[in-house]
């Protein structure tokens, strides 16, 4: 069988950068594969992707060395435009993807201008594909995120392309929403034949989707395996920022031998079912002063028809001083909306919500942002300046704080900007973008700092990274609300997880109370931790909630029966 | 201060993209809408350029009229009407005023009169015209009579582009504010916190460019593998684009209709 694509020995490098993005590269795909792409931010899968379509070296050129067959065509030899019949690209920022109004005609916007008779039809049939046949006459501003994703991805089905790649496909997505794209990709792959290409830091999507993987690093590829091979090697993968799925990781802390199991299913029978040690979490929570309260809140806003939206219902909640709180929910839960309303930003539509007994109706949003603090969920949205220096400094500056430039400096070595400190924060990777949000917002000094999603499309290690910096924030702030599908930091950091549906809060509890409730999870589309899911299906009677709680508490059956003893 | 909040609210950045993209595209339905581009495009030769050249009162308003009659038809967005009216009595006040300042009589009014008559006529139906027809619409109807495919694309492509661009600079808008301060006062007439925001809203324009700069290369990307590019260039694709586009009969009723009514219009008056 000879391959579907084949890169061979090639090098590139954009002009007028100091090192190549890709050297000398060497790889195979067969028709029909569904690959995974693991790699650290900036390790070239980008640019690797887009050898395939052409992009390189026609539309940026570089230098280039090597040689390109995709589906026996030469890359160097064809047009991007003949390529693009063969390869479909749905980037990471897709929303910049889509260039007409209506989604049947975004749909249909190729095979039209290819000059396809047929690009109605096609149009359609790729939307059908995707699910978004109702939506077919909407304007795309009505679409969801989700929604404009999965549109996306049909206005490049509708070229009927053998080959598919997509970047990050789940960034921004709810569990829910995340497996039902996976699950489309999955129908493609097996009923339809097409080669998928993913790009993904969940390796819990791919131990259950891919069938192979492909690790870069630095512009090498450092290798190409079978799904269940690649993820077993947990040393490379940790040494290249990668977190293999958490049944490998558990398996592994607790010594298991020969194969390790990489998905929920394998892992059941790989740990026996012993009775853990005894859970040592204690819910932290007293009740201290109360510093926001929600009375009975409605919330609508006026959509393109002019009408209006309601999208908070009858909201009644207090945050109390010492409150980490994980705010979570399906998209269009209403999550952002509850933020929102604390700023100042947005006012109640009936109701009120009070900050340190200050009804934000009566007050500013500039008043406000002394106590509170919104991080966006896109950090360029906060990027008000030309550098980062200035813009941790706008809000002190703007308050003639004295002696700010001792503070500013103080934070950038904080959050680790020192050396960034001149650059244009539009032009940062992803997490150093987020940690330059948050040294804004701990910048304005607050009392409650807000966070949308603060752990979207990061790298694992650079989650990492922020994860700690939000513990020690902790410390200085005296309650943290964080908006979040993550439900990893949502048992790690929260003291309380207040679960939102359709603009209501449906639960308001902890942990234990929201993970043990399987219709709540149900109803809210959530989906816990894998560990959870793996000790609760072990017969746990409290089951843990992090790695490191497993590993703590997990005993093997020999110990049980006194073989070592 | 509770009006002047009621006010705010009405102008707010997302009430003001409302109602923009209502205009380009919420008058799907009308019989307007519904007319071939190329109709229009004759009608508003006829409508946009005649009535500088007619003189006589009495048609003028008649032609007037009718354009009031296919603005409504049209079902125009309230703020682009009072953005017009605003604009037709500046425009006819000031002239007036200085008239009269500089020696003018109430005889100075009537040329006055029919110059203001001239414009609304003009005005209207430029409205009438381009509301009626959403920007692919536009962009379709240009492509028929000949115009560059680049410079078509570029008319829906910008439209498109429009709610996205506000929402951008809503959001810049909004981090001011949330990092900013507000004056202490508002000063004589409100005037500190009107610089305030006069200032930001300025400054929001900057961070805009460079985000959108940023944004726009997947965009250039994304067209050259739809094939944009190979579309300009053959003219086959633009066949298929345009074979949508059919003068029907209420096309040649409309233009007669306007025709008859224009003559009629010297005739009897």
């Amino acid at each position: 069988m000879t391959s579907q694509i084949e890169i061979k020995n090639v090098t590139f490098q954009y002009p007028g950068a100091e090192h190549p993005v890709l050297n000398n590269i060497n790889l195979s795909i067969e028709k029909g594969d569904f690959i995974a792409i693991l790699g650290g931010n900036g390790s070239g899968k980008s640019t690797m992707c887009k050898l395939l379509n052409g992009l390189i070296p026609h539309y940026y050129v570089g230098d280039m060395s090597g040689e390109v067959t995709v589906n026996g065509y030469k890359t160097t030899d064809y047009k991007v435009a003949d390529l693009s019949k063969h390869v479909g690209y749905v980037y990471q920022d897709f929303e910049n993807q889509i260039v007409s109004p209506r989604v049947l005609e975004d749909a249909s916007f190729a095979p039209l201008h290819y000059g396809l008779p047929d690009f109605h039809e096609r149009g359609l049939q790729a939307l059908k594909l995707v699910g978004l046949e109702e939506q077919k006459d909407a304007f795309i501003w009505q679409l969801s995120g989700g929604q404009k994703h999965l549109l996306a991805l049909a206005s490049v089905l509708s070229l009927n392309p053998d080959i598919i790649i997509i970047d990050e496909p789940v960034a921004q997505l709810d569990p829910h929403h995340a497996k039902d794209i996976y699950d489309i990709l999955t129908e493609l792959n097996e009923v339809h034949d097409k080669t998928i290409i993913v790009i993904e830091h969940h390796t819990e999507f791919v131990a259950s989707y891919a069938k192979k993987v492909v690790l870069m690093d630095q512009g090498t590829i450092h290798f190409s395996l079978p799904v269940t091979e690649a993820l077993n090697q947990v040393d490379t993968l940790l040494a290249h920022q990668i977190y293999p799925p958490q049944v490998t990781q558990v398996a592994r802390e607790t010594g298991m031998d020969g194969k390790l199991p990489v998905t929920l299913e394998e892992g059941l029978t790989h740990f026996s079912t012993a009775e853990p040690k005894e859970s040592t979490y204690i819910s932290s929570r007293e009740q201290k002063q109360a510093i926001v309260s929600y009375e009975d809140v409605d919330f609508a806003y006026k959509t393109i028809t002019r009408e209006k939206k309601q999208v908070l219902h009858e909201i009644d909640c207090t945050i109390h001083e010492g409150d980490y709180i994980a705010l979570v929910g399906n998209n269009g839960a209403g999550k952002s909306s509850f933020m929102r309303l604390m700023t100042g930003l947005v006012k109640a539509a009936t109701g009120e919500v009070t900050v340190d007994g200050e009804n934000t109706r009566d007050v500013p949003p500039e008043y406000l942002a002394e106590k509170v603090t919104y991080i966006h969920q896109n950090p360029e949205q906060m990027f008000i300046e030309d550098c980062v220096e200035k813009d941790v400094a706008f809000f002190m500056k703007s308050r003639k704080v004295k002696d700010y430039q001792t503070k500013v400096d103080k934070l950038l070595k904080q959050f680790e900007l020192t050396e960034l400190a001149d650059r244009d924060s539009r032009l940062l990777s992803g997490g150093q973008q987020r940690r330059a949000s948050l040294a804004i917002g701990v910048g304005m000094n607050p009392e409650i700092m807000l966070l949308d999603e603060p752990t979207a499309n990061l790298d694992i290690a650079t989650r990492k990274h922020i994860t700690k910096l939000l513990d020690d924030l902790k410390r200085q702030l005296k309650a943290v609300v964080i908006a979040t599908h993550d439900m990893q930091l949502a048992s790690e950091f929260a003291n309380r997880i207040i679960v939102m549906h359709e603009g209501r809060i449906i639960h308001d509890g902890d942990r234990v109370s929201v993970f043990q409730n399987y219709r709540l999870l149900e109803k809210a589309g959530l989906m816990p931790p894998q560990v959870f899911s793996l000790t609760k299906s072990l017969g746990w009677e409290e089951p843990a909630y992090t790695v490191q709680e497993f590993i703590e508490r997990y005993q093997r059956e020999e110990v049980d029966n006194g073989v070592y003893a | 201060m509770e009006y002047t909040r009621k006010f705010a609210d009405k102008l707010s950045v997302e009430q003001v993209k409302i109602e923009l993209l209502n205009t380009a595209y919420g008058n799907g339905d009308t019989f307007l809408a519904k007319l071939d581009p190329r109709t229009l495009f004759i009608w508003y030769l006829f409508f946009g350029i005649i009535p500088w050249f007619i003189h006589d009162v009495r048609v003028l308003i008649g032609m007037c009229l009718f354009m009031m009659v296919t603005t409504y038809m049209a079902k125009i967005s309230p703020l682009i009407i009072f953005i017009l009216c605003l604009g037709l009595l500046g425009q006819g006040g000031y002239l007036l005023v200085v008239s009269l300042f500089f020696g003018g009589n109430w005889t100075t009014m009537l040329p006055l009169l029919v110059l203001t008559v001239k414009l609304s006529t003009i005005s209207l139906a430029s409205i009438s015209v381009f509301c009626s027809m959403n920007p692919d619409k536009l962009s379709d109807g240009l492509l028929k009579i000949k115009v560059p495919g680049q410079v078509s694309f570029s008319i829906a492509y910008g439209y498109r582009m429009l709610p996205t661009l506000i929402e951008e600079y809503h959001h810049v808008f909004q981090s001011f504010r949330l990092r900013g301060k507000t004056p202490e006062k508002h000063g004589f007439l409100y005037i500190r916190s009107i610089a305030y925001f006069v200032k930001i809203a300025m400054l929001s324009f900057y961070p805009l460019l460079l985000s959108t700069a940023k944004s726009a290369r997947t965009t250039v990307e994304a067209l050259e593998t739809k094939g944009s590019m190979y579309g300009f260039n053959h003219p086959e694709v633009k066949k298929l684009k345009l074979a949508s586009l059919k003068m029907k009969r209420q096309d040649y009723l409309f233009l007669l209709g306007s025709a008859i009514y224009v003559i009629a219009l010297f005739i009897l008056l």
